[in-house]
């Protein structure tokens, strides 16, 4: 797995490439994360087109990531959602918990009129 | 034919690393085309054997790469349905499935673990997941999916 990072304004960007299945890969968002917060960031839009295939341990790091931003007082919302990983929110009820949009641009737009709450999560 | 696995009457012996996933997927994804599935159903059976092997690598195995794993794929009729039976074989620790306490959705937002998301996963994707080990025997996982008729393909 590769991961991409752009930057859109005060939005950072990250596009994992490949699949989303074990230690090593999942292990990547989650440095990248922390070291996001460590740097400031407060809002990420995580790219999810160019994946290929994910399974739990791979929805896993996704909640991960959520978590540590959340527990930043940021938010981590998820673009290009494909079916696949739809069908698995959905059955393993995460749509509830992730705030997923069509395309990076709605993303990136979503924390300008919906901003993280930039409070403690729950605990 | 890849080196990591030789399939003989349906069944597939593989290496236990993770790297020998993707030849799982395959094989199992061929064998449930052939079964009669679509797309769907095939892409769920696959992640749920995924999710079976993964498991078995990490804690069976705990990630010893000179373990054996077996995936057996049969068939069976059930009350007039047309059951696809995957049996994986393995013979690592024993999963006590009897403590397993399975994680609520909200403890990972608390807490986020690992792991414990497959087995739901596997319960939802599949028709009938059972687990079975004992003394001198190998481990055995066994998952069922049946086809669904026309009408209930064309409820869905």
């Amino acid at each position: 797995m590769s991961l991409k990072k752009k930057s859109i304004g005060d939005v950072v960007v990250l596009t994992p490439k490949g699949s989303l299945i074990g230690d090593e890969e999942t292990s990547a968002i989650q440095k990248t994360v922390k070291e996001l917060i460590a740097e400031g960031t407060r809002k990420v839009v995580l790219d999810l087109a160019e994946i290929t295939w994910v399974n739990s341990a791979g929805l896993g790091a996704m909640i991960s990531a959520l978590t540590s931003m959340n527990k930043a007082g940021g938010d981590l919302r998820l673009a290009n959602v494909t079916d696949k990983i739809r069908s698995l929110f959905l059955i393993t009820q995460l749509f509830k918990v992730f705030k997923t949009f069509d395309s990076i641009a709605e993303a990136a737009a979503s924390f300008q009129s919906d901003p993280p709450a930039g409070v403690p999560p729950l605990e | 034919m890849p080196e990591d696995a030789r399939h003989s009457d349906r069944t597939g012996e593989f290496e236990s690393r993770t790297e020998c996933l993707e030849n799982i997927r395959l094989f199992v994804s061929h064998e449930a085309a052939a079964f009669g599935f679509d797309a769907e159903d095939i892409g769920k059976i696959v992640l749920a054997v995924d999710e079976a092997c993964t498991n078995i690598i990490k804690h069976a195995y705990r990630n010893r790469p000179d373990g054996r794993i077996h995936v057996r794929v049969s068939s069976e009729e059930n009350r007039g349905r047309k059951g696809f039976v995957v049996t994986i074989l393995d013979t690592g620790l024993p999963f006590d499935a009897a403590h397993y306490r399975p994680p609520r959705r909200l403890d990972y937002i608390r807490k986020p673990r690992r792991g414990g998301l497959g087995i739901i996963l596997m319960k939802k994707l599949m028709d009938e997941v059972e687990y079975s080990a004992a003394p001198g025997a190998p481990n055995e996982i066994r998952l069922v999916k049946y086809l669904r008729t026309h009408a209930q393909a064309h409820r869905s």
